[in-house]
């Protein structure tokens, strides 16, 4: 297929297009995702941006929902305390699901489970708590199967939650980051994502007991700086359409010590530190 | 006011961290977020305006229309003084509880409040001006508002979107004649000019108040509450101050907690020096971006539309 005759072949890749607009009538192209057909024109069904591949051709959206993978990072807020289980809002189309048994209890990884926690579930989790967690599996209607069976998973302190727009954050190895301005950060794929005071991992380990507890450490006045920052300068990523990695947030971070916290969130500041972020990870590439 | 549900670590986060005089969003305990406001979007009501307030295009948005409609005096009615409707909506799109009739009652609370801060002598509205002849016709203004998103602070949003729609209200020339019948009586009649470019503005709306609502959070009180801050906020206190720094409205809400009184009067103090301070922004920017409109004069105007962001 040459690409240079048909000039609307050219026209296709990289090209914005809002539901409705026709991408190409050619017959040699297949119909992907984002996409319907009628009579011979290939239409877009989403705002998107168009992509081709070979004979491929989809319509990836701009704004879509989450939808869960196994294996997946995620922070999530309980819902509900239902029969040994408790409904977890993810940000997705359904509730996941956390499964009495697939938490860690208090007091070892290897006490079994009983009646009294049961009875007990809140003692765990209640309505209103968020949680980092991973997904298992699915269920039979779609619902993700979630789990905190490690230590690093489980209940979030002594911080705050920033929600984000579920493509912006990319599926990479780790997900849970320490900068180096003593402010921890967890980046679900799901869009929430928790920033919060750094306490070491040996500090953890050693409460093993208190891994349900409520109560935050003491956070300085600093401290609650560093993450006002950090948290502001995800927003404004976030409102700028800018991918939120490890990376992209120790850049915004650093670029963002010339101004005031709240600053960060109006919008002429946003705008130069988001150029700023861009033009850095376009460097790095 | 809507039920965000925050774990309690979140919760005790918040109300350590106002108590210390950090924010989460890093904003002081009487700092507003960014307040952007367009006016005569909507050509076909006399004068409209969207305001919001948020940070980076998210936030509290509300929408007012004012239309204006001529009635006939009815006797019980003042006789010289023509009258303001009000009218709010929370639509069901802004918030999950305002689905079907989730927000019939904070539409019923908002409306009345509006009404209060509006109706009468303080809300510096001339209402002898919207009568056009004594015990027989006079102006009704409608004031209808949509509440299209909400991100705390609805109230201030409601205000400010209604003052600058007020504003930017315009009626049409209304042209009174007397007229002697066969048996000498005098008659007054009036006319009203159809000339869309025939418009006289609405008089004394730059007199109108602004709100400014104090949530209690811990032991201290901050200045437009976030989402996050409503959902631990436990006593409210919204007081209206006009620009000739009077106080026009208070209202207290919050079902959790009083207001110590000794409270109170550092809060109305509080209150008028911030209505000050964001007024005369306003009138600022307000007045920059009138002229940067009529400078532009060989366009066809669909009414003024402009944004104005302090």
């Amino acid at each position: 297929m040459e690409i240079d005759e048909a000039p609307q072949k050219v026209d296709i890749a990289a090209r914005i297009v809002t539901p409705g607009t026709a991408i190409t009538n050619d017959p040699a192209f297949m119909r992907g995702h984002g996409t319907f057909s009628e009579h011979d024109t290939i239409y877009s069904s989403v705002a998107g941006v168009v992509e081709r591949i070979n004979k491929l051709v989809s319509v990836r959206p701009l704004k879509q929902r989450y939808s869960g993978e196994i294996g997946d990072i995620i922070v999530g807020r309980i819902t509900e305390v239902a029969s040994k289980r408790w409904r977890v809002d993810v940000n997705s189309r359904q509730d996941g699901v956390l499964l009495l048994s697939s938490i860690n209890l208090p007091g070892g990884i290897q006490r079994r489970k009983s009646e009294s926690d049961e009875l007990q579930m809140r003692t765990f989790f209640a309505e209103g708590d968020l949680v980092f967690a991973e997904v298992q599996s699915y269920f039979a209607d779609g619902a993700l199967s979630l789990h905190t069976r490690s230590i690093q998973y489980g209940k979030l302190r002594n911080g705050t939650l920033v929600t984000a727009f579920p493509q912006l954050v990319p599926r990479s190895r780790s997900h849970f980051h320490t900068l180096s301005c003593g402010v921890d950060v967890v980046l679900g794929v799901n869009g929430y994502i928790w920033v919060s005071k750094h306490v070491p991992a040996s500090k953890v380990e050693a409460n093993a007991e208190l891994i349900y507890s409520d109560k935050n450490e003491p956070i300085s006045d600093d401290e609650r700086e560093a993450i006002a920052r950090v948290a502001n300068c995800i927003q404004l990523l976030n409102r700028l359409y800018v991918k939120i990695t490890d990376m992209s947030i120790i850049f915004a971070y650093e670029a963002s010590l010339v101004h005031s916290v709240k600053e960060l969130l109006t919008h002429d500041v946003a705008v130069e530190l988001a150029q700023n972020v861009m033009a850095r990870l376009e460097q790095q590439a | 006011m809507t039920s965000l549900i925050l774990s309690p670590a979140e919760q005790d986060y918040i109300i350590r961290g106002v108590e210390s005089g950090f924010r989460a969003d890093g904003r002081g305990s009487l700092d507003r977020r960014e307040v952007s406001l367009r006016t005569g979007m909507i050509s076909q009501a006399n004068g409209s305006a969207r305001c919001r307030i948020g940070n980076l295009g998210v936030g509290t948005d509300v929408l007012v229309g004012v239309k204006a409609e001529v009635n006939s005096w009815t006797p019980g009615e003042p006789e010289d003084l023509g009258s303001i409707v009000c009218n709010v909506e929370c639509s069901p799109s802004a918030a999950q509880e305002f689905e079907g009739r989730g927000a019939e009652e904070i539409n019923v609370e908002l409306t009345q409040l509006l009404d209060r801060i509006l109706n009468g002598p303080q809300s510096g509205l001339d209402l002898k001006k919207l009568c056009i002849i004594p015990k027989q016709a006079y102006w009704v203004l409608h004031i209808d508002a949509l509440v299209l998103d909400v991100k705390g602070s609805i109230v201030d949003t409601l205000v400010w979107a209604t003052r600058a729609a007020l504003m930017s209200t315009s009626l049409p020339r209304v042209v009174v004649e007397t007229i002697g019948d066969e048996m000498g009586n005098m008659q007054a009649e009036f006319d009203v000019v159809d000339d869309p470019e025939d418009l006289t503005p609405l008089e004394g709306a730059e007199n109108l108040p602004i709100s400014v609502t104090f949530s209690q959070i811990g032991k201290r009180y901050v200045v437009d509450a976030s989402e996050q801050e409503e959902a631990v906020t436990q006593a409210k206190l919204t007081v209206a101050v006009s620009p000739v720094m009077e106080i026009c409205a208070i209202q207290k809400g919050g079902m959790f907690r009083g207001f110590p009184p000794s409270l109170l009067a550092e809060i109305l103090e509080t209150a008028q020096r911030i209505a000050r301070e964001e007024l005369t922004r306003f009138d600022v920017h307000y007045a920059q971006a009138k002229s940067h409109l009529s400078s532009q004069a060989d366009e066809p105007s669909t009414g003024s539309t402009f944004l104005v962001q302090f």
